[in-house]
């Protein structure tokens, strides 16, 4: 289908934003920038997940991560602000050392990626829905109602870790 | 034929291997929280990856892709709390810093 | 099924770019009329008459208000980060306008059939908190940061009740996509007949979730200078208000959807070509009943403080909301084929609801006086000023 040509191209455009706002996060000082790139990491993500055809992971993963985990850190940078001191601890003199372990590394990573095959026969084109529905409610019932409870723990502790010993 | 699934588990690889060099070199206790979110967000995309091109009749990747989602916004939210407390102890959010607990 | 024996996949793609045209079409059109009927029917309210003079019915005003946005100087005032003040009301503006590809306007007529269409519309309302806390930021103004906060945790809160209300719909109707809850409604077999609680309460949630009245705390005119949108003057603040007028507008059609029958009106079914036609006349006509509904309360209704707001939405809603959806999985359980022990608990339910809030807000209330006469006023919640 000439569909192929797009789908490559889309992925192309993806990584790039993944990668580089990956990067970004990690290389820029300014903490609000890198809390953004971060969102915009996350939206590349969900646009590879709408690329393989699992739509509602998407959904779920900017409701949560953009929508909330962004805030969640936005929020937190705003309540601990402090000067920038550049991190020095790139560009000294172990990265000739480094990049000799790294190199073989990400060859030998990379190429182990690629011989994995796809599975025999394609997924159901209707997204993935109904089959994450029944496996979440049937098959993995008792796992989603202990995530349930590890949510509410970890509501009750986030708040109690918070309160100011006066109230 | 579309992408091939190698390449988003290498995408997903290169994401993992930058979120581990965030927490590695960044010093800022939220940037740390926000390279692990990256790190399981490398890890979502590989398990969907596979569970959408393994040929299963049920997402099973998926499922466990929902719980990573779940795990993850309750350890943020514990974390920036952690955070905000030490912040209250001593203004500094410098994780080479806030070592009263060492040695 | 492709008109004109297109390509069924171009045509998919020539749909979602007329749904595009169509929907900025529609946003800033529609945002032009409700401006005008926001202030007529404030106005009429009010016992005032509103614009009369500029056109006939004072219809040019919108106009004139527009052309006096464009044309304002763009202040620039000493910002943390300009690239994020310019950013925030595009990040604001650009969920809303997506939202308008899964609307069903006719039939056969929607931009994107999508078998999530309510998840994906769920997972656009919760983009635009992020928008408004870079806003509140960007702004380097500790009003419009307490302004954006307050803000952020209000949509938060209120997406809870928001999303449990739809859930309910989607149990009894059975699919995510707004085209099949609409085919799920012919004629007067409206949802509302079986979910009316889910209805109030998703209006109630709507009307937070679009920062309206009673909910506008944080960028009403006499709280904490306009709130987040203080720094922002001339187009970037209007184009804050058409995204809230578009938001208002995607609810409104959400409701319409869900609960009253979507396009289904007479005589749709009567010509191949007219009936489509008809069906958007009649989708946009229940829809805008409703934006005029929220126009209604907001001149009605006295304002919430920040922590009358919260605890509406923690302690009455979500409860409510909790409930009813247990009730009605419960019943869908328990009588699969049948909808009427689902629309008699509701409607208990609803009454229920709507008598026990006077006599526990009475009780409530008696508490708070004993209580202030008898020890020192409770803290009030104040937002950490950043260093």
């Amino acid at each position: 289908m000439s569909f192929d040509i797009i789908q490559t191209a889309l992925f192309a455009l993806l990584t790039i934003g993944v990668i580089g706002g990956a990067a970004g996060v990690v290389l820029i000082n300014r903490i609000t920038a890198a809390a953004l790139l971060m969102a915009f990491t996350f939206l590349c993500m969900a646009g590879m997940f709408v690329l393989l055809g699992a739509e509602t992971i998407a959904a779920f993963q900017v409701l949560i991560y953009v929508g909330a985990i962004t805030v969640l850190i936005l929020y937190g940078v705003m309540f601990t602000p402090q000067r920038e001191r550049p991190y020095a601890l790139f560009f000294q003199k172990q990265t000739p050392l480094a990049a000799l372990v790294v190199v073989p590394i990400a060859i030998a990573v990379a190429l182990l990626a690629f011989t994995f095959r796809d599975g025999g026969k394609a997924a159901a084109g209707g997204g993935d829905l109904p089959a994450l529905a029944t496996s979440v409610f049937r098959d993995f019932a008792f796992p989603f109602e202990v995530a349930s409870v590890l949510l509410l723990a970890a509501m009750v502790g986030a708040i109690v870790l918070v309160r100011r010993d006066d109230e | 034929m579309s992408v091939p699934v190698g390449a988003f588990v290498a995408v997903s690889a290169v994401l993992f291997f930058i979120g581990v060099a965030g927490v590695l070199v960044r010093r800022n206790a939220v940037v740390i929280l926000m390279c692990v979110e990256l790190m399981l967000n490398a890890t979502n995309l590989a398990l969907v990856a596979f569970s959408r091109r393994a040929g299963l009749p049920d997402e099973r990747g998926s499922v466990f892709v929902v719980f990573i989602f779940v795990i993850a916004a309750a350890e943020v939210a514990v974390g920036l709390a952690i955070v905000l407390s030490a912040y209250r102890n001593r203004p500094t959010v410098d994780v080479d810093e806030i070592h009263a607990m060492k040695g | 099924m492709a008109p004109f024996g297109m390509d069924p996949a171009a045509w998919t793609v020539l749909r979602l770019l007329i749904a595009i045209l169509g929907a900025i079409f529609l946003v800033f059109n529609g945002a032009l009329a409700q401006i005008y009927f926001e202030r007529k029917i404030q106005a009429i309210i009010q016992d005032r008459v509103g614009p009369i003079h500029t056109g006939p019915w004072g219809l040019l005003q919108t106009f004139a208000d527009a052309i006096k946005l464009l044309g304002k100087e763009d202040i620039r005032a000493r910002l943390t980060d300009r690239w994020f003040f310019l950013a925030a009301p595009a990040i604001v503006f650009s969920p809303m306008l997506a939202s308008f590809a899964v609307l069903p306007f006719g039939p056969g007529i929607v931009g994107a059939d999508l078998n999530i269409g309510l998840l994906y519309l769920t997972t656009l309302g919760s983009m635009t908190v992020l928008g408004i806390v870079i806003a509140g930021w960007a702004s380097n103004n500790k009003y419009s940061l307490i302004g954006g906060l307050r803000s952020a945790g209000q949509l938060i809160s209120y997406e809870v009740p928001q999303i449990l209300s739809l859930v309910t719909v989607v149990l009894v109707v059975g699919s995510l996509s707004l085209t099949h809850i609409v085919d799920a409604q012919p004629g007067l077999k409206i949802n509302l007949l079986i979910l009316p609680l889910a209805f109030v309460t998703y209006f109630i949630a709507g009307l937070a979730e679009t920062n309206r009245n009673p909910f506008d705390l944080p960028e009403a005119e006499s709280e904490l200078v306009a709130g987040f949108l203080t720094e922002y003057s001339g187009m970037r603040w209007g184009l804050f208000f058409v995204a809230e007028y578009g938001e208002v507008t995607v609810v409104s059609a959400i409701v319409t959807a869900l609960w009253f029958g979507g396009w289904h009106g007479p005589f749709t079914d009567v010509h191949p070509v007219l009936g489509p036609l008809l069906g958007v006349l009649w989708f946009t006509a229940k829809t805008y009943f409703f934006v005029l509904v929220f126009m209604w309360i907001r001149a009605t209704l006295p304002r919430l403080r920040i922590d009358q707001l919260m605890s509406l939405c923690w302690k009455l809603l979500i409860p409510v909301t909790l409930t009813n959806l247990l009730v009605t999985a419960a019943l869908i359980l328990a009588f699969p084929q049948s909808h009427i022990p689902i629309a008699v608990a509701n409607w208990a339910m609803l009454a229920l609801v709507i008598a026990a809030v006077p006599a526990l807000q009475r009780r409530r209330l008696a508490a708070l006086r004993h209580r202030l006469e008898t020890r020192r006023p409770a803290a009030f919640i104040s937002a950490e000023r950043p260093g």
